[in-house]
């Protein structure tokens, strides 16, 4: 339990979607304009991985796959997206983005 | 009892092992002759519909009404995944791409390519999208082909006769099957929509395809074969009100001549833009350009058809040929990207195509156009 490093924020393109492995866990981080989000890897849809079809613009995050969105600022869905999409809580440090990330955040694909 | 899969019907003379969707057998034995139940569980509730043997579970329940997600209808995408809840279910096409979505361990399927082998009960988790309820709802048609004509050196043109005729919307797609060839294969209606007893498609041959070498090995007039549609909710709706943008590529410019002949027939365009991209790669790919320059020509100032060429400039006997068109180099989304810039406003667009450059588009759609999902339709070809 514990932040942990996920890359430097240097050289992080603002709308720059990006995959990292932080201590075993697979995240995808996005750079929102000097503000940061650290996502789990996979569509909440469909599990489409993120880090090819994700796309983010103007708040909005987009899934290529289907189209989902969700506002990324807090991570609720718009549009004809489902779910809301789930976030690990982060921090700049030092030039460093910092997620808290305890146990891999996941999704509950086969529902009842 | 009337027989519906489209494997039950092999088109005559064809091959009987192997002359429809589900392939392997075309006997059916007495229990065989039942149509079984299948419930689906949704968000919304259970819903309860027939299946007849060898049927695919998404046809049965579409054409009974039933609004299930499915997206390309042919085992590629995944989007029609469910759950076996319980009941016997026969696996049918073991390769279909669609499967990696899918947890097989878990008792996930995909509807368009499953039938049953006896009464289900099937989850589906995801929620079609609300306007499949509002489209002609789809049946089984036989097609006899006729004006089989080929374009290019690989694109071909032929139009089905259909019986009973077809309801649909321009956009729209239909299954079809043909005799000797394994599964079904999705193509975009080209003609004017509405109800018909003709439908016109255009098939680009994909190297290796079942299905596009059948049809290029010889001239495939007065063949029979059996038809699922209409399919696909990548549409046009007058009643939005919107400028319209299309960006095809090679073969996906079939839905887009239909679109465009409902929106001229009716004089749409006297009131809104159109700016249509089509994307080739060389001057000997073209083709429908003198249907595109009539469609620009009765509509000037409203409707801009661009034709870009990847592969180097147009001909100069090419533009001199086709005044109404504009000829552009490059790939067929970023020469849109170019011609469009600060035109956004209001516009649904409609992209289709071979799906690298589907995804091209549709990123630049998000990026640059900062189009919402709702006005973004789109069909991918594989
Ligand atoms: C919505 C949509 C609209 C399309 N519209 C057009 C169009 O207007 N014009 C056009 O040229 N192309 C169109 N396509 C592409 C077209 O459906 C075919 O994929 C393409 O013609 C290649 O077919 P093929 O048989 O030559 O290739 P193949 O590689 O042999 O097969 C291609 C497709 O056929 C299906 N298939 C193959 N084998 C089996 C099997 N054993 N069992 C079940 N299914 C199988 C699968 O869907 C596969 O992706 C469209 C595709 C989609 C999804
Ligand atoms: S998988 Fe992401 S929107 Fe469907
Ligand atoms: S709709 Fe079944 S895989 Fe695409």
């Amino acid at each position: 339990m514990a932040w942990k490093r996920v890359c430097s924020v240097d050289g992080f393109a603002a709308n720059a979607v990006r995959k990292f492995t932080v201590d075993g866990v697979e995240v995808v981080a996005v750079n929102l304009g000097g503000d940061f989000r650290v996502i789990p890897p996979m569509c909440p849809h469909m599990e489409e991985p993120l880090g090819e079809s994700g796309l983010y613009q103007d708040g909005v995050f987009t899934c290529t796959k289907h189209l989902w969105q969700w506002d990324l600022k807090t991570g609720a869905k718009t549009g004809v997206a489902e779910r809301d999409i789930k976030m690990y809580r982060t921090k700049v440090e030092g030039g460093e983005l910092l997620a808290f990330i305890d146990k891999p955040l996941e999704y509950e694909y086969v529902e009842e | 009892m009337t027989k519906r899969g489209l494997a039950s019907v092999a088109p005559e003379g064809a091959p009987s092992n192997n002359a429809g969707f589900a392939g392997g057998r075309t006997t059916l034995t007495y229990a065989d002759r039942l149509s079984m139940k299948i419930t689906v569980q949704t968000k919304a509730g259970a819903r309860t519909f027939d299946c007849d043997p060898n049927e695919k579970l998404l046809y049965a329940g579409l054409r009974q009404g039933l609004a299930l997600p499915y997206e390309c209808g042919t085992g590629t995408c995944g989007t029609c995944k469910a759950r076996t809840v319980s009941g016997p279910l026969k696996p049918g096409w073991r390769a279909a791409p669609g499967r990696s979505y899918l947890k097989e361990d878990r008792g996930e399927f995909l509807l368009c390519q499953e039938t049953a082998a006896g009464d289900c009960t099937v989850h589906v988790p995801g929620h079609a999208p609300a306007e499949i309820a509002s489209l002609p709802r789809p049946a089984y048609h036989t097609g006899t082909l006729g004006a089989y004509a080929r374009l290019t050196s690989d694109v071909v043109s032929f139009t089905l006769a259909v019986d009973p005729g077809m309801n649909f919307v321009s956009g729209q797609f239909a299954v079809c099957a043909v005799p000797g060839v394994e599964g079904g294969r999705a193509y975009s209606m080209v003609n004017d929509p509405g109800q018909t007893q003709t439908l016109e498609f255009v098939v680009k041959a994909k190297p290796g395809g079942k299905l596009s070498e059948w049809i290029f090995a010889a001239n495939r007039d007065r063949t029979r074969m059996r038809v699922f549609g209409p399919l696909g909710r990548a549409v046009f709706r007058p009643e939005e009100n919107k400028n319209i943008l299309c960006i095809a590529g090679g073969s996906g410019i079939a839905g887009m001549m239909s679109i465009l002949a409902d929106a001229g027939g009716a004089g749409y365009f006297a009131g809104h833009r159109g700016h249509v991209f089509f994307g080739v790669r060389t001057a000997a790919d073209v083709f429908y350009l003198d249907r595109l320059g009539a469609f620009a020509a009765a509509c000037p100032g409203n409707l801009e058809i661009a034709v870009a060429l990847s592969e180097g400039p147009a001909p100069e006997a090419l533009k001199a040929r086709h005044p109404a068109l504009r000829f552009q180099t490059g790939f067929v989304h970023a020469v849109a990207a170019a011609a469009m810039a600060g035109k956004y406003e209001n516009i649904v667009a409609f992209v289709a195509g071979p799906p690298p450059m589907v995804d091209g588009a549709l990123r630049m759609l998000i990026m640059e156009a900062r189009l919402s999902a709702k006005d973004i339709r789109y069909d991918k070809f594989g």
